[in-house]
């Protein structure tokens, strides 16, 4: 498309149009999107389920505004993010050197492979019934779980980052004499970057969930104590409110910042650029 | 200016799998370079020619004998040109210029900038190697094996992945490029044509890794790929390379019978 | 630990057997068990509520076995896996029809994939403990609740991979099968349904994981029976013995799920990439021998 608009006019006109008819075509979608899923949520509530075992939209989106505006939603929405935020930090401060290793040895590839392998299987609700156990209701159980639960998607991401080191280049750098700080900065480290990037995110879906999960058991604020207590009210509507919430938030993030820190970082992909 | 000397190299391989003879790249070559000559080193696959280069450029070591390339008291500076470009895809064109050049700020980039002007790139500098033909790419590593001012360029077959009319210009531009550079070249290739237009030495392997001729080209320069004197010079060692092919069939003729 | 035993190990001389042994992968993957155990161990000491391995390995052995009172039929084991299975079961092939057909419409059709690509994506982000709750909620204790919860937990993982599949058709090739008119038939046997079945068997693995952990949380909040509600059960009562115990259990079907049954036969969908990339490396292969032995 881009080279079909390219062939008439002048450049600058249209990369305009081209951009116009981007965001026209955004908006268009976003508004289908949207429209999509009330449509399917208003259908299920009204003739299939029965507008009391499903609460229609209007209900939920009222509850919403009632959380955002008395309040509560920043009151529980930090702690859960900066839980996340720490739990993060750390599965990335411990996986890098573990992706690193296996990457790079054969012996640690094997020591951490099936550790790594079990503990892609081991279900959510095992880190938060221990979480519990070990740590009590405090703040270190939903840290430690986002921790536990990331870090293994990190660490197998860099060392197969690592694995697809072109070797050429590093012969290369060889060849004109580099320093190994230096192949480490510019070869090994712009190699890894997209397979570490797509560990975060694919992660971070994960993390979220055991979460709110290991928060549903063991905390006393957050978005996931928010949801048990609806839980026990018996209020679907604002079990409902409360995860549309944050996967709305979740949404946004993803949207606008994740894609944009991506296309930046990998600019030199020209392929993905208008 | 260098001096090469290449004194009773000898490169084998080990064997691959068990039972099978180790293989020889390289066997008992001799041959010096001196001063600024563009020397090139032609044969058939599988003559040991990537197999030299390596071992000059320290990726590979010599089984026996030595290569040696020295410039008065220090180490000699080498600058290298692979057959594919070898730019890092996510460093711009001026980046990757930087990349190699041990000075820095402004006088790296000064001088980046001049090679690229040599190969007619000044204005590519921050574009990504992506966004550039492969004759492009190609021509910035040139303009990044000139850059680091080598006292020995070395040249890996650098237009055999081209199309012809591309690799045409570019053999121009490099006999530019060296004329006013004046630096040392071993430019390895299987192309006579190529090595002919080009060279002011032409040293030819035979399969096994065996000097089998070294010759002279005392044409004047620059030389055009239609020069007739060119394409007469060819001819004559394309000659050349059918007698040793058929000397070689014949020496494995008498083995086999 | 594992540095430990390399350090001693390397003091015996070099070339050695046992050094050999020690940098061998079997060694890599024992020790790594040992360093779990020890990890475990230390875990246990520093909280005496969380149970130290030799007391789940003993409790596990019980459950599995009934103990005194009388052989394998009579443990636990049998009897919760059994109310468990088809429940699964039932939950993930609901999740497999609907998701395929979801999968269908909406890769088919760019109208549907505009509006419902999106409520697919939201879906994906709901955790299972949503499910749980409101299927609770919604159905009371009971199976309708659980098998629910399965279903809704693992459908949308099924349906954006057959979506992805479909999508992955290379254009050239429908471009392909347009200009040689090949039969609407024929493109279903040899282009979309072979396109499609590695995505189809990657999300069935997916689902089939998810799945499995959200039988148990659903078996959790709305059962009176099942692996689930026996892990919580220890829980309630303190004995978190018990509740490791089970959930060793239950780690380790899905694990051997996965590599006896799933990971077979997604590589078995796979095998021509597979075997396209073998071709390849064959060919790098020959280049390199022919040159060093030319």
């Amino acid at each position: 498309m881009a080279t079909s608009t390219a062939a008439h006019g002048p450049r600058g006109t249209a990369q305009l149009s081209l951009a116009a008819r981007r965001r026209v075509r955004g908006v268009a979608g976003l508004v289908l999107g949207v429209g999509g899923f009330l449509l399917l949520w208003t259908v299920l509530s009204r003739f299939v389920l029965g507008e009391f075992t499903l609460p229609p939209p209007l209900e939920v989106g009222q509850t919403m505004w009632d959380i955002l505006r008395s309040g509560a939603f920043i009151e529980n929405f930090v702690p859960t993010i900066l839980r996340l935020g720490y739990g993060f930090g750390l599965a990335l401060l411990i996986g890098f050197p573990v992706g690193y290793l296996m990457g790079t040895s054969r012996w640690w590839r094997s020591f951490f492979h099936d550790m790594v392998l079990v503990a892609g299987s081991i279900p959510g609700i095992t880190y938060a019934v221990l979480a519990v156990v070990l740590f009590g209701i405090s703040v270190l159980g939903p840290v430690i779980s986002v921790a536990l639960v990331s870090m293994p998607y990190v660490a197998i991401n860099v060392a197969e980052g690592l694995d697809s080191v072109d070797r050429r280049l590093v012969q290369m750098s060889d060849a004109f004499g580099r320093e190994r700080s230096s192949v480490v900065r510019h070869v090994l480290v712009p190699t890894v970057a997209p397979f570490a990037f797509a560990g975060v995110r694919l992660s971070f879906a994960l993390a979220w969930k055991v979460e709110q999960l290991t928060e549903v058991f063991g905390a006393s604020k957050g978005v996931g104590f928010q949801i048990r207590r609806e839980f026990e009210d018996f209020s679907i509507s604002g079990t409902l409110a409360w995860v549309l919430l944050f996967i709305l938030f979740m949404i946004l993030v993803e949207r606008f910042l994740l894609v944009r820190v991506e296309r930046y970082l990998f600019r030199w992909r020209i392929e993905d650029q208008p | 200016m260098a001096t090469l000397t290449i004194d009773h190299l000898v490169k084998t391989f080990p064997a691959i799998e068990r039972g099978t003879a180790p293989t020889t790249a390289i066997d008992d070559l001799s041959f010096d370079v001196e001063g600024h000559v563009f020397v090139s080193v032609v044969g058939p696959s599988g003559c040991g020619k990537s197999t030299l280069l390596n071992i000059l450029s320290g990726i590979e070591t010599a089984s026996s004998g030595s290569a040696r390339v020295s410039e008065g008291e220090r180490p000699a500076r080498l600058g290298y040109v692979f057959q594919d470009p070898r730019l890092l895809p996510w460093r711009t064109v001026m980046q990757n210029m930087l990349y190699v050049i041990d000075e820095t700020g402004q006088v790296a980039r000064e001088r980046a900038l001049s090679y690229l002007g040599l190969v007619g790139l000044e204005d590519a500098g921050g574009q990504f190697p992506a966004q550039l033909s492969g004759g492009m790419q190609q021509r910035v590593g040139i303009a990044r094996a000139f850059a680091v001012e080598p006292d020995l360029l070395l040249m890996d077959e650098p237009f055999s992945h081209l199309d012809a009319i591309t690799a045409r210009s570019l053999r121009e531009q490099l006999q530019d490029i060296w004329t006013k550079t004046k630096k040392t070249v071993l430019f390895v290739t299987h192309d006579v044509a190529e090595a002919v237009q080009l060279s002011d030495r032409i040293i030819v392997l035979a399969p096994g890794g065996r000097l089998y001729a070294d010759v002279t080209v005392d044409l004047p320069r620059p030389r055009k790929a239609s020069d007739p004197r060119v394409a007469t010079m060819q001819a004559e060692l394309l000659g050349r390379f059918e007698t040793m092919q058929a000397e070689v069939a014949a020496a494995k003729a008498s083995i086999a019978s | 630990m594992s540095i430990a035993i390399d350090a001693a190990g390397t003091r015996k001389g070099p070339g050695g057997s046992v050094v050999g042994w020690l940098r061998s992968d079997a060694f890599a993957r024992l020790a790594s068990y040992l360093f779990l155990l020890l990890l475990w161990q230390l875990a246990s000491m520093y909280e005496d509520r969380f149970p130290a391995p030799i007391e789940v390995f003993g409790f596990l052995w019980i459950e599995v076995t009934g103990g005194s009172h009388g052989g394998i039929v009579r443990g636990e084991f049998l009897e919760h896996f059994w109310a468990t299975l088809p429940r699964f079961a039932l939950g993930i092939a609901i999740a497999v029809v609907l998701g395929v057909a979801t999968g269908v419409a909406i890769g088919g059709s760019k109208l549907v994939e505009a509006l419902f690509k999106d409520t697919l994506l939201v879906l994906l982000a709901l955790p299972a403990i949503i499910w749980a709750f409101l299927t609770q909620m919604w159905f009371g204790l009971g199976d309708d609740a659980v098998v629910i919860t399965t279903f809704l937990s693992a459908f949308p993982f099924m349906a954006v991979n057959v979506v992805q599949g479909i999508q992955a058709i290379p254009r050239e090739l429908r471009r392909m099968s347009g200009a040689f008119h090949v039969s609407t038939y024929r493109r279903l046997r040899h282009m979309q349904v072979p396109a499609v079945t590695g995505y189809f068997y990657a999300g069935l693995r997916f689902s089939v994981i998810i799945g499995w952990n959200a039988v148990l949380l659903g078996e959790w909040f709305s059962s009176s029976e099942g692996v689930g509600w026996r892990s919580r059960y220890w829980y309630d009562a303190n004995r978190y013995k018990g509740f490791v115990a089970w959930v060793i259990l239950f780690i380790g079907f899905i694990v051997l799920l996965d590599r006896l049954v799933l990971v077979r036969l997604q590589r078995r969908a796979f095998r021509w990439r597979d075997a396209q990339l073998s071709a390849i490396e064959r060919e790098a292969e020959e280049i390199d021998i022919g040159v060093k032995g030319a």
